[in-house]
């Protein structure tokens, strides 16, 4: 686990027995992550991949390894759903699907760090609307 | 081809030396030649046919459909059992593939070099029946007779006119895009192929053709008859071989981020191999297509529409990674400083020599990233930005290369849908054609009578389709197999000219233009008339015509010549024919001599006319002065005893013995075990269709012990052997008696074992630490006891410095081993630690994906140089469970599993009695005991000695399916000597002078052939001497290059027919 991934869930309190993790992801998701090839391509593709602590391959590396810790992980929350990882994998797994899954096993346990009242106002102004949007629905699922 | 001068040409009219205008061209001058040859024209014929709306029919037994590689060989290998054969190519030429390709893997040889003796021989084979530009339009029948409809699409050009002398390409005004440089260069509408093509006939193509005449206004035999016309022929044959090959993915629409297409230099790899090739549209040099400067940086990309399930191919196209390698590593060796980088996600070097040829490339400096490039980018300089996740570092980055290439997909033939439905066989979902059983029968297509040779079924390498074709013409005997068979033509006794004095006939050719425009051919004519010996000199337009060679024959008959020189091309396309008509005339065909003055005169020096006629004579003279001393050579001929021995009584020995058996020939299987199956016995189950090794072995072993033709020893092994290719005699030991046996050619399938591991992994030291081929006798006999964590590993003693290689199968077995103990015991998990995933081609890739899909195993990638540990419990070592540690490259991180159950993926070696075999049949075997083949691409079957052929996994380790395969096609190389019956040796055959020969043995190990033996001199026994097996010799003069004393003389190429012949050539000059 790479440095600057702080502990946002305490995933003991996920009750998730050992060896479920993969399972849970993969009914949420409906995708085999085992088909994974472990090639890149996806990562290298990302947009967002430079800001990520995880990058994509990791992150399905991580949950077949079963390490809970990728729920931690900020990647699962940058991820901008813009399905080029899905559109480029050689083994046709849809990644984005994969990212939606792991923020909904946090989010169907009621867990939703974010407090609107803590944005700054400054922020308010700066940031799009567009992106607020997509924040506020990966957070209601 | 030489830039032609037509300064010596005047017009008549004006008095002007005529420029490039080629509708000034003498007509008077081809009109009064009287040398023109009028031939009769086949095109006239075809066109009075269609007229009576008759078909021509051709009575055969074979039909083989395309002609690259694998057509070739099973081609050669019918037609030399003395069946005819009638083999046809969409195309006008004949090659396919391999000719488009600048060397091969692992030994860079250079492809054409290897592909185009195979090319002539097929031309002049007496039983083929070669029609190019042909399809095939309807198939019906059943297996023994088969009516098929081909038709023949005409090439507006007459075959036996046309001379290749590329007089009317350089006169065509159209331009076309040229498919054979993968749409490099342009053609023009009248076309050869390659400038060694067979047929060497030029093609109109048709829709290209603007009809302008210019072609038919130069052509000066001739040879364009707009006239003909395309004609349906029918076929009637017992049996077809299917071998139309592959075609390569063009990532125009899917896999479109690499930028095919779209930026000039991204290309294919068919395209840079063209770039390589020293007859490509740049002759060798690599540039870069949008400024043709050299670039300073290549990158390839792996994997460009294969190994994906979506947008492109599910399969493993099996060459690529090779492929690449070899392309990278001879630009790299070419250009130190440029900076050659491959991205890839396995590398599958799993053939034999791969895994070095690998690592060659690797100390050679060029890069390898496992990561695959998710997009690229053009930039200014037109160099291209590649993004991609170096899975081993964990980076993201971005490399700047100037040219790009892709390793696109083999895909199959766009056309195998409609050509399976005229042939009535069935293709698989990817549409390539399907086997009858995958394991068992890979030759066999969907319907009887009908196989399946080469890329049609998969993806493949050159020695795999080469293998499969000689199997393929083995099964194709089988309906056929009662017809009378050919040996060719009858040719007149020869005459003695042993006492005769040398009477020498000189014909020189004009080769049309090709000679005669650049040297004074009369001038040649009338010097050579000069010389001693030359009783009859003449020059005419072509040698090679029919008329010309009757004049020959004539001369031969009427003026009592006894020794023949042809002054025109290169022996190696012609020699044969000119020897065809010094037979006809019943002369020796060692009495002729060939004078190069085409290649090495008229094109090399077209600008100087002096001394190109200078050094035309001189080549002449040199020919006259060695025939001089030509003498008659006989070829040893010998019997050959009709049955062969088979060594190993696995599956690829049982599967050799009934491909003989269906063709007719007695074979002895000699099996050390008490029982047939080999290796399979203790094996549960095969890869990749998961079927039971019972279900394969007990039918097969039924099958061939009931096999009247074949003879099983069953504990038994060779002791003694002697003889050579068709008269061998071997002692056989069976339970302590001796048995004599006689036999005619052998075939080597004594298989491979499990490598000692020598307590590495702990191997030997703890009970659950186990092999695959232990795991697997526990799965079958069911006392496997259910395991919690189970951990393979791969490549244990593979792919180290002790062995260097892999073992080919090992990566199919573990994952068919992970799946049955997940199948087995569904709670178990399982890890497999592996290096590379080399699960190439078609069906073991997608079983591969299957199991990591469905049996949810965990891969985990290990580096090379950091081994998996494996430590015992203290407590409990013996059968405790254990603890694997593992350095995962991709997570970067070490690993640690328990484990109750460690499964070694053991890497192989040549079966035990490889030693003692290699000695006895005198042939080479390499550093891990496996059998080294005469040539590792086109001739994967045969030994360099006669008679000894090899297949399964004594050559290398190999799967089911390859194991076949090779059973079948060593089947079929074994059984040409026997077809034939009597067999005749080279006549140009190395000959040891009893009295100087000291006896050294020097010659022994220069001869490639086993040919050369010591034995004691015939009258004083004390000492010996070198003898040659006549039967064995190819004549290739080694021994007499390395003989100390000058004992050993190459008959044709004695000592003073050479030194004659130079002194010849250093001769005077002759004025001018």
């Amino acid at each position: 686990m790479k440095e600057n991934t702080k502990e946002i869930v305490d995933v003991n309190s996920l009750n998730l027995k050992k060896g479920d993790l993969v399972k849970e992801v993969e009914e949420l998701c409906g995708e085999n992550l085992y088909g994974c090839y472990q090639c890149g391509t996806c990562s290298a593709g990302c947009p967002f991949v430079d800001d990520m602590d995880l990058s994509p391959d990791e992150i399905l590396r991580y949950v077949i390894l079963d390490r809970k810790e990728v729920l931690n992980s900020k990647t699962i929350w940058l991820c901008a759903a813009c399905y080029t990882c899905a559109e480029r994998c050689p083994r046709d797994i849809n990644i984005t699907k994969i990212m939606e899954a792991l923020r909904q096993i946090i989010l169907r346990k009621k867990i939703d760090k974010t407090n609107i009242r803590k944005i700054a106002k400054e922020e308010m102004e700066t940031i799009p609307q567009l992106a607020f949007v997509c924040l506020f629905r990966k957070n209601v699922g | 081809m030489p830039l032609k001068s037509y300064d010596k040409k005047i017009d008549h009219d004006l008095e002007i030396p005529l420029q490039d205008d080629y509708f000034y061209d003498e007509p008077e001058e081809i009109i009064e030649n009287n040398n023109m040859p009028q031939l009769e024209s086949t095109a006239k014929i075809v066109v009075e046919r269609a007229k009576r709306g008759e078909k021509r029919a051709i009575q055969s037994d074979v039909l083989i459909i395309g002609a690259g590689i694998s057509g070739m060989q099973a081609a050669l290998d019918v037609a030399d059992k003395g069946y005819k054969v009638v083999i046809i190519d969409k195309t006008s030429t004949i090659g396919g593939a391999m000719v488009k390709l600048d060397k091969t893997f692992p030994t860079n040889d250079c492809s054409i070099c290897t592909a185009a003796p195979k090319m002539v021989e097929l031309s002049r084979h007496p039983n083929i029946n070669l029609i190019t530009y042909a399809e095939v339009n309807s198939l019906e029948g059943k297996p023994g007779d088969f009516k098929v409809n081909i038709w023949r699409k005409s090439k507006y050009v007459d075959p036996d006119k046309c001379t290749g002398c590329d007089d009317c390409a350089e006169v065509c005004p159209v331009e076309v895009v040229n498919p054979f440089d993968e749409k490099l260069s342009t053609r023009k509408a009248i076309y050869i192929e390659f400038p060694q093509a067979v047929p060497i006939v030029y093609t109109i193509d048709y829709d290209a053709c603007v009809g302008c005449g210019s072609c038919d206004r130069v052509c000066e035999p001739e040879a364009i008859s707009f006239l003909e016309k395309s004609e349906e022929i029918e076929v009637n044959v017992g049996s077809v071989i299917v071998a139309t090959g592959f075609e390569v993915f063009e990532p125009t629409e899917m896999r479109k981020e690499y930028g095919y297409s779209k930026y000039e230099n991204v290309i294919t790899a068919l395209q840079f191999e063209r770039l390589l090739s020293s007859f490509g549209p740049t002759e060798g040099k690599v540039f870069r297509l949008s400024d043709r400067k050299k670039p300073k940086s290549i990158g390839w990309i792996q994997c460009v529409g294969s190994r994906s399930e979506q947008l492109g191919f599910p399969y493993c196209s099996r060459v690529c990674c090779m492929y690449a390698t070899k392309e990278a590593s001879i630009t790299k060796e070419a250009n130190p400083e440029m900076d050659i980088t491959i991205y890839y996600m396995d590398i599958r070097a799993y053939g034999k020599d791969f895994q070095q040829y690998y690592d060659h490339a690797k100390d050679l400096g060029v890069k390898y990233v496992r990561g695959r490039p998710s997009s690229v980018y053009e930039n200014l300089d037109k160099s291209l930005t590649i993004r991609y996740k170096d899975t081993l570092t964990g980076k993201i980055e971005e490399n700047k290369v100037d040219m790009l290439v892709l390793s696109t997909a083999i895909i199959p033939n766009q056309g195998n849908k409609k050509l399976g439905e005229i042939l009535g066989i069935n293709v698989d979902d990817n549409g390539f054609f399907k086997q009858s059983s995958l394991l068992t029968d890979p030759i066999q297509s969907s319907r009887d009578g009908i196989f399946l040779a080469g890329c049609i079924q998969g993806p493949k390498d050159i020695p795999d389709s080469v293998s499969m074709a000689s199997g393929a013409a083995a099964k194709a005997i089988a309906p056929i197999k009662d017809r009378e068979k050919h040996t060719g033509k009858e040719f007149p006794p020869e005459k003695d000219v042993l006492h005769e004095k040398p009477r020498i006939g000189v014909f020189i050719c004009h080769c049309g233009k090709n000679i005669s425009n650049y040297l004074d051919v009369d001038k040649v004519t009338e010097e050579t008339k000069k010389l001693p010996n030359v009783d009859y000199a003449e020059h005419m337009m072509f040698a090679c015509s029919e008329d010309s060679c009757k004049k020959i024959k004539e001369s031969v008959q009427v003026k009592g010549l006894n020794r023949i020189i042809v002054a025109a091309c290169s022996p190696r396309t012609h020699g044969g024919l000119f020897q065809d008509t010094l037979m006809e005339a019943g002369l020796n065909k060692y009495l002729f001599e060939m004078a190069n003055i085409r290649n090495h005169c008229s094109w090399v020096h077209s600008n100087n006319w002096a001394e190109a006629t200078d050094k035309a004579i001189r080549l002449v003279r040199a020919s006259v002065a060695k025939a001089r001393h030509l003498e008659s050579l006989s070829e040893e001929e010998f019997s050959i005893y009709p049955r062969t021995l088979i060594l190993g009584g696995g599956i690829s020995g049982m599967k050799a013995a009934l491909a003989l058996a269906n063709m007719g020939i007695k074979s002895i299987i000699i099996e050390k075990e008490p029982e047939l199956g080999g290796r399979l016995r203790n094996l549960h189950s095969m890869f990749p269709t998961d079927t039971k090794t019972e279900d394969i072995l007990k039918p097969m072993i039924n099958e061939a012990t009931r096999n009247k033709l074949i003879t099983v020893m069953t504990n038994a092994e060779l002791d003694e052997l002697e003889g050579y290719i068709g008269n061998y005699k071997g002692k056989i030991k069976q339970k302590g008696k001796k048995k004599d046996i006689e036999f005619g050619t052998i075939i080597v399938a004594t298989g491979f074992r499990e490598i000692n591991l020598k307590g590495k992994y702990q191997y030997g030291k703890n009970k659950n630490i186990i092999s695959q081929t232990e795991l697997e006798t526990q799965l079958k006999k069911n006392t496997l006891r259910a395991p919690k964590n189970v951990v393979i590993i791969n490549c244990a003693g593979a792919m180290d410095e002790e062995r260097p290689y892999c073992c080919r199968v090992g990566c199919g077995v573990s994952i068919k081993n992970a799946k049955l103990i997940s199948q087995k015991y569904p709670k178990t998990k399982t890890y497999l630690l592996y290096r590379d995933m080399r699960v190439f081609g078609k069906d073991e890739e997608e079983y591969y994906a299957d199991v990591l899909k469905n049996s949810h195993l965990t891969t985990i990638r290990y580096p090379g140089d950091k081994k998996p540990e494996i430590i015992l419990d203290k407590n409990n070592p013996i059968d405790g469970s254990v603890t694997v540690k593992v350095y995962d490259d991709i997570l970067h991180e070490e690993l640690e599993f328990p484990a109750d159950l460690v499964v070694l993926t053991v890497n192989t070696e040549g079966e035990v009695m490889t030693n003692k075999l290699k000695n006895m049949l005198k042939v080479p075997v390499d550093a891990a005991g496996f059998f080294i083949e005469t040539h590792a691409k086109i001739k994967p079957l045969d030994f360099s000695t006669s008679g000894v052929y090899m297949c399964g996994a004594a050559h290398y380790p190999k799967n089911l399916v390859d194991s076949i395969a090779q059973a079948e096609g060593a089947a079929s190389r074994a059984s040409i000597p026997i077809f034939q019956e009597r067999m005749k040796g080279e006549g140009i055959v190395s000959e040891v002078n009893n009295e100087i020969c000291r006896g050294c043995g020097i010659c022994i190990s220069a001869c490639a052939y086993s040919a050369i033996d010591l034995q004691p001199h015939p009258r004083d026994s004390s000492r010996l001497v070198a003898e040659v097996n006549k039967a064995l010799c190819k004549g290739c003069g080694s021994c007499a290059a390395a003989c100390l004393n000058s004992a050993i003389e190459q008959k044709g190429y004695k000592n003073k027919q050479i030194n004659e012949m130079i002194a010849a050539l250093l001769e005077e000059k002759v004025a001018i």
